[in-house]
């Protein structure tokens, strides 16, 4: 054992950024989300975060956060179980529950918290947990850390999810796991589907929502509402950092879970409570959500398809989209750099 | 038509890999496939399913080629 050896295997390859003398990754922002971005003192167009509904910088918003502020702080320095659960905390964990019409919800420092949190408290080896081929990376190392049995099902793809089912016998409980918007692609899972399946072979669903909130659904109540799907008795996580236009995850579900999550999700029970900035801008762009989706909605409709058809015409292989996302295929790593030439 | 068992091998890991070059028992499964974690694992429920076996992921942990599966599965089957 030497030192140095632990050291020398830590090292990043690095060699494309230097050949090229440019680095896509960490660029340092000079502004917010309001109007053109400021990129390393450039003005630019921001295709590239998650603002879909583009109220990261409303003055509502603005507004609730900076009035959170002079009431409690920048931070209740405590866990949620201890000194950090505040009212505002409570009331959003309510609003948050009706938004996407389920029974209660937790509030985690983010949603790949609630995602690497949620399997190791309610699965074990005696468990199986089916995940979609293509799921996020948080949802991979959550299924991971509970030490179930994994099947990956093809991306999608109800026959061989079925499949898979049909032949999962002789577990304690069988899990499916998948999102709603892949967001690589925006490729939209046949969530409605999926729940009937999970029903019919007594599978619990979980789907993570990150994608969908505040864009699907027409009022942009998400997948659920998008798709119909009422009584869902599954398991519901999304990021609150997206359309949502702040930061944090959620889990909801029934009552029982999410109970239970409370008192035994260590990703909860020991992460220092959401900040009251937080809490109070989602409250806001939820009370946004409400009264002016529609508008908002078909602005970002108009936009993508504009960006669409721009980026066609100038000659990128675009994915066609079922999802507000426009991807452009580059190809190699090498190619993707070129893009910035 | 009866196939051989490296050929059954093959067939079952195609159908698991989409877009994936031409395999053959000498196809690298990280090299020439881009077998990631999640493809290893669906790799192997396939074949759990095809030969009604159980797999040890810990016995697969070493493969490296399409050769090294059909040489594991040989013991097991």
């Amino acid at each position: 054992m030497d030192l140095r050896n632990f050291y020398h295997r830590l090292s990043v390859d690095e060699s494309l950024a230097e050949v090229r003398g440019y680095n896509p990754y960490y660029l340092t922002m000079n502004s917010g989300l309001e109007g053109k971005i400021s990129v390393n003192g450039h003005q630019m167009i921001d295709l590239a975060s998650n603002n879909y509904l583009g109220l990261a910088s409303d003055l509502r918003v603005k507004q609730a956060a900076v009035k959170a502020v002079e009431k409690y702080g920048v931070s209740l320095c405590g866990t949620p179980i201890a000194t950090g659960y505040i009212e505002l905390y409570q009331r959003l964990e309510e609003n948050l529950s009706r938004f996407v019409g389920l029974e209660e919800t937790i509030i985690l420092p983010s949603c790949y918290q609630a995602n690497n949190g949620l399997f190791s408290c309610i699965a074990g080896p005696q468990d199986l947990i089916v995940v979609d081929r293509l799921a996020h990376s948080s949802l991979i190392q959550g299924i991971k850390s509970a030490g179930s049995k994994i099947r990956p099902f093809l991306h999608n793809n109800l026959e061989h999810l079925e499949g898979i089912l049909q032949r999962s016998t002789g577990y304690r409980q069988v899990f499916v796991v998948t999102e709603s918007v892949f967001s690589t692609v925006g490729r939209i899972a046949p969530f409605k589907e999926i729940v009937q399946l999970c029903e019919k072979y007594q599978a619990m669903p979980v789907i993570d929502d990150s994608h969908g909130i505040g864009v699907l659904g027409k009022s942009g109540h998400g997948i659920l509402e998008e798709q119909g799907i009422e009584g869902y008795q599954g398991i519901y996580t999304a990021s609150l950092g997206k359309a949502i236009a702040n930061s944090g995850g959620m889990i909801s579900g029934e009552k029982r879970l999410i109970n239970y999550l409370r008192y035994y999700c260590s990703h909860l029970v020991y992460s220092t409570a959401l900040t009251p900035v937080a809490l109070a801008g989602i409250g806001a762009v939820l009370d946004i959500i409400h009264s002016e989706f529609d508008g908002i909605k078909k602005k970002l409709v108009f936009n993508q398809g504009e960006i669409y058809e721009s980026l066609l015409e100038g000659g990128f292989e675009v994915v066609s989209s079922q999802a507000p996302i426009n991807s452009i295929q580059s190809g190699s790593q090498n190619d993707l750099y070129s893009f910035r030439d | 038509m009866i196939i051989n068992l490296e050929d059954r091998i093959i067939l079952i890991i195609q159908s698991v890999l989409d877009k994936r070059p031409e395999i053959n028992l000498d196809s690298h499964l990280i090299e020439d496939l881009m077998v990631d974690s999640l493809d290893k694992l669906m790799i192997l429920s396939a074949l759990e399913d095809e030969f009604a076996i159980t797999i040890a992921e810990d016995d697969f942990a070493d493969v490296l080629t399409i050769k090294d599966i059909v040489g594991k599965l040989q013991e097991i089957v």
